[in-house]
């Protein structure tokens, strides 16, 4: 019997494990899939929009909050956790994986250049992005500021990157102090593989893994760019290696920073990749590939999972379950064709909003995205009508909570690392109280 | 409009019989005799539509491209996603990405996809279609696994040494297309069933040694014949445990032919096998130290080739890899860990067949009870041989590309021993590395005390 089976290997499952790991327990990971985390931006959210852009995400919440408590019958999970949560979540992840991965403040928010020249707010960014922080903090500058130089640098045979787009939108965006960035575009060659047009970020990445590769961009990054320029690249400056961006950075001379491109991107590749390794190396056993299709029950206890392994099911047994398997994005909730939504691992009752799930609108939030599991302060998942715990012994973090807009808000990362870690100190606390 | 969509209104005997269908016959069988992609198809109904309609479940994420071990050192292949989900919207009989034969079958795109799209699983049935008329000689000769050893036990010192001769290896690539120097099992003097012969029984019982009654051990062909020592380790071991170890005659599960696309074949022989195994026992549990015959039995043979026969669900059911087995029984407070310690760092590679049975990697547990024993992960997506693969002429530079990082983590941690569970993996991991390579339960065998854990010598 394992003290605790996690299901999901998100963000929210990771970090969970680990942190029940470090605190003596055993702990199944369960998973039939990598999660969101790779597809990110290897960037932090904690709250982006509310509507209006965020500078102060804790600072805020308490409005925050009570603005959607007013618009929403269904409480967002940030009520659920708290600002000490949210503040732990982001410093534990951040600590776990180190500096060469993340650095930030969850206080404070800064924008980041998108791939279409946008500015993103978020908490905590990898090092390869600081030199193109501009900030919200009109006290603290950011690396960008007022009439800056950016030269934004496309690959030629990377097709997921548009400098011209780039810096021409980057051009026209008006800086939260004021003033503007001059923004030009410019392109380099840099075949990842003999003879590849068109390769991926990725293989381009691992190619710059290779010391002895960088020499050819960084000679023509050093031909392109002008005096005070900051580069601008898309972000897959190095895969495994951590210190490749830095090297690079070094070489030419200049401020650079990275942009996030689409799938498969770099940067939320090299933290799923780290944390995974640091979760297995804490020898949390990893379940990959294994679908969890139920689980046994009795006296409003979960006794086991039920894991789809090959030829015979395996029943998992544990003390405590943390549900950690996603949203709408992961299959975990299924919405069918007559509107009616169910969560498709354990049958769970849902919260969901009053009226109309989906606006015929793009603009605006849509209400389905809210729907998800309810839970108590201590994430323990509760039947909506009754508040009262479905099982006393399962618990949930991550997209699968009800209440948010993900996308909207900006709030995916910081919801799975405060809600990972609430859940796990509730099982650390409650396995050591007694049961054991 | 309205009245086109609005079945109901239409009844049922109103549609007369269906246009082309003969009395008797049933729509799978017009369908097979008018479309090229179901007509003269090695795959069987059932299992194309299981894996085919998980393809509408692709969201595009490029989860598997990242993970793919072949995509990743060589631009001769397209990536799972274009091969898998992509490609097979356009298969109707024909193949329309030739890239394809490059896909090793490694099954790591579909763990890691998200989605549950059996990627690899429709790249191996679509190879089949693609070889079908034209199987190279090659791939039918390696396939045959139990006849290679049968031929080679009596031979073993001739065998092994012409092995090692590098003109017969150079004239066997030129005839036949394995690579030169790609890993060949060691032939051994005795095949286990020689051992079971001649040996003189299970030890004795011990006082105080529990009576657990008995199991079946399958022991595949590799096991049979070449992994001798794996096998005998892995019966000392549940006879120390208390199970009494039945060992029923049996042939092979036909993995090494599944993998090149010889469905016919292959399905013959699990068939036969799992009847095999059943004559032993059919409630007992099957034990296996062959992880990837193992996976056979459990899932491709169905998953793959859509055999849906009742002895291989059976066997399949109540089959068990040694670890797995082992760690259940300590789980459950049943295993008995009067290990002796052993003070070493070992590295251990997960085998893909392993990765894909669902069940965690339990030799890293199972291993780490002996006291002393750190176990050092090596994190690498496959070694390269994926089965035949790595045997290929014109595989085996590809292959040793995919297993250079485990090469090196294995050199660079190794104290005399690395660890794996199957057995053409092993060989490529000691034919690239040097180490001495073996099956968990040889670690397992030592800290009984049954044996030192360096011997003998593999
Ligand atoms: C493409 C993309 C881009 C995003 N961009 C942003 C962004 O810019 N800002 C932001 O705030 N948020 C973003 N998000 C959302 C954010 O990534 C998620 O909110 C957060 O990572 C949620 O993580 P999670 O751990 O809850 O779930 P997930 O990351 O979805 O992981 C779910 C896990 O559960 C597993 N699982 C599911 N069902 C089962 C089952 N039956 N059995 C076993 N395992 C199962 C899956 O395999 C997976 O491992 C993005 C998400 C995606 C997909
Ligand atoms: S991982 Fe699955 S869903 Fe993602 S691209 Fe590959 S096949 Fe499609
Ligand atoms: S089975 Fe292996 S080699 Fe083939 S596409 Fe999938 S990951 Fe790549
Ligand atoms: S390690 Fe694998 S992935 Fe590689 S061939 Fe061996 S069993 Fe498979």
């Amino acid at each position: 019997m394992r003290d605790v089976m996690v299901i999901g290997a998100g963000l929210s499952g990771l970090v969970a494990a680990i942190r029940l790991r470090q605190a003596g327990l055993s702990v199944a990971l369960v998973h039939k899939g990598r999660g969101g985390l790779q597809l990110g931006q290897g960037t932090v959210d904690v709250l982006g929009y509310r509507p209006q852009r965020v500078a102060r995400p804790l600072d805020e919440l308490d409005e925050f909050l009570a603005d959607q408590h007013r618009a929403s019958d269904i409480p967002h999970p940030y009520a659920h956790t708290g600002a000490d949560a949210i503040r732990e979540g982001v410093r534990y992840l951040a600590e776990l994986v180190g500096e060469d991965y993340l650095v930030g403040d969850a206080e404070v928010n800064v924008a980041l250049p998108t791939a279409v020249g946008a500015l993103r707010p978020t908490a905590y960014y990898p090092p390869s992005m600081a030199d193109g922080v501009i900030s919200l903090d009109p006290a603290k500058p950011g690396a960008l500021t007022a009439g800056s130089a950016v030269v934004v640098v496309g690959i030629r045979e990377f097709k997921d990157f548009t400098p011209e787009l780039i810096a021409g939108n980057l051009a026209l965006n008006d800086l939260p102090g004021g003033g503007r960035l001059e923004a030009r575009a410019d392109w380099v060659s840099f075949p990842a593989r003999d003879g590849e047009v068109d390769s991926t970020g990725l293989n381009i990445a691992r190619a710059l893994d290779d010391p002895a590769r960088r020499g050819a961009l960084v000679d023509q990054l050093k031909a392109l760019v002008r005096p005070g320029e900051t580069i601008a690249l898309p972000a897959v400056l190095g895969h495994e290696d951590p210190a490749a961006f830095a090297d690079l950075r070094a070489q030419v001379g200049s401020p650079m920073f990275e942009i996030p491109v689409p799938p498969p991107g770099v940067p939320g590749m090299r933290l799923n990749d780290r944390l995974t390794r640091i979760a297995k190396e804490a020898r949390v056993e990893v379940f990959l590939g294994s679908n969890v299709l139920g689980a046994d029950s009795a006296g409003g206890v979960l006794q086991a999972g039920v894991v789809g392994t090959t030829g015979h099911d395996t029943h998992l047994k544990a003390r405590a379950f943390l549900l950690a398997a996603g949203g709408f994005e992961s299959g975990t909730l299924e919405l069918d064709s007559y509107q009616k939504v169910s969560e498709t691992i354990l049958g769970l009752p849902l919260a969901i909003p009053a009226g109309e799930l989906i606006h015929d609108t793009w603009a605006g939030q849509q209400p389905l995205f809210s729907v998800g599991v309810a839970t108590n302060d201590d994430m323990v998942v509760v039947d909506p009508a009754t508040n009262k715990p479905v099982y006393s012994n399962l618990y949930a973090a991550g997209g699968v909570l009800a209440g948010a807009q993900r996308w909207d808000e900006k709030s995916g990362e910081g919801i799975a690392v405060a809600s990972a870690v609430r859940a796990a100190d509730a099982i650390i606390s409650n396995l050591a109280g007694g049961q054991r | 409009m309205s009245d086109l969509l609005d079945t109901n209104e239409t009844p049922a005997k109103e549609l007369g019989p269906r246009p082309g269908l003969a009395p008797g016959q049933t729509v799978w069988e017009l369908l097979a005799a008018v479309s090229p992609r179901i007509k003269d198809n090695p795959n069987t109904y059932e299992a194309q539509q299981l894996n085919r309609v998980s393809l509408d479940q692709c969201v595009k994420c490029t989860i598997c491209e990242t993970m793919c071990p072949v995509a990743k050192v060589t631009p001769l292949f397209s990536g799972p996603k274009f091969v898998g989900p992509q490609a097979e919207r356009f298969r109707n009989g024909e193949s329309v990405d030739h890239t394809l034969d490059y896909c090793s079958s490694c099954g790591i795109c579909t763990l890691n996809c998200p989605q549950d799209v059996k990627i690899a699983e429709i790249n191996s049935m679509a190879r089949a279609v693609m070889k079908k008329d034209h199987m190279p000689l090659r791939d039918r000769l390696i396939t045959q696994t139990e006849l290679e050893g049968r031929l080679l036990t009596p031979f073993a010192p001739v065998a092994n040494w012409a092995l090692k001769q590098k003109p017969i290896r150079v004239a066997v690539e030129k005839v036949v297309g394995v690579h030169r120097d790609a890993p060949m099992p060691v032939a051994q003097s005795q095949s286990i069933k020689g051992w079971l012969k001649h040996r003189k029984g299970p030890a004795p019982r011990r006082p105080g040694q529990p009576d657990r009654g008995p199991v079946v051990f399958f022991t595949g062909c590799a096991g049979t014949y070449f992994e001798v020592e794996t096998s005998k380790k892995t019966i000392e071991v549940l006879e120390h445990l208390g199970f009494e170890v039945l060992v029923p005659k049996q042939g092979c599960c036909g993995l090494a032919e599944q993998s090149n696309g010889l469905f016919d074949s292959a399905r013959k022989r699990v068939v036969k096998l799992c009847e095999q195994l059943n004559a032993a026992g059919k409630e007992l549990t099957v034990i296996s130290s062959s992880g990837s015959c193992a996976g056979m039995i459990k899932h491709e043979a169905h998953e793959i080739m859509g055999v849906d026969d009742p002895a291989v669900r059976s066997v399949g059911t109540r089959m068990r890899e040694t670890s797995e087995f082992l760690l259940d029984l300590f789980d459950e407070g049943e295993l008995p860990t009067d290990f002796k310690s052993l003070e070493m760092k070992i590295p251990y590679h997960a085998p893909c067949q392993v990765k894909s049975q669902g069940m965690g990697m339990p030799a890293i547990r199972l291993m780490e009870l002996v006291p002393g024993i750190r176990v050092i992960e090596s994190e690498e997506n496959c070694c390269g041989i994926a089965g035949t693969y790595g045997l290929k002429k014109e595989k085996y530079d590809v292959a040793q590309a995919v297993g250079r990082n485990l090469f090196e983590k294995v050199k660079e941690h190794n104290e005399g021993l690395a660890v794996c569970d199957t057995e053409t993996c092993r060989w490529q991991i000691r034919n690239s590395t040097g180490v001495s390579t073996v099956h968990p339960v040889h670690v397992i065998h030592a800290a009984y005390g049954l044996s030192d854990v360096f011997s003998p010598e593999v």
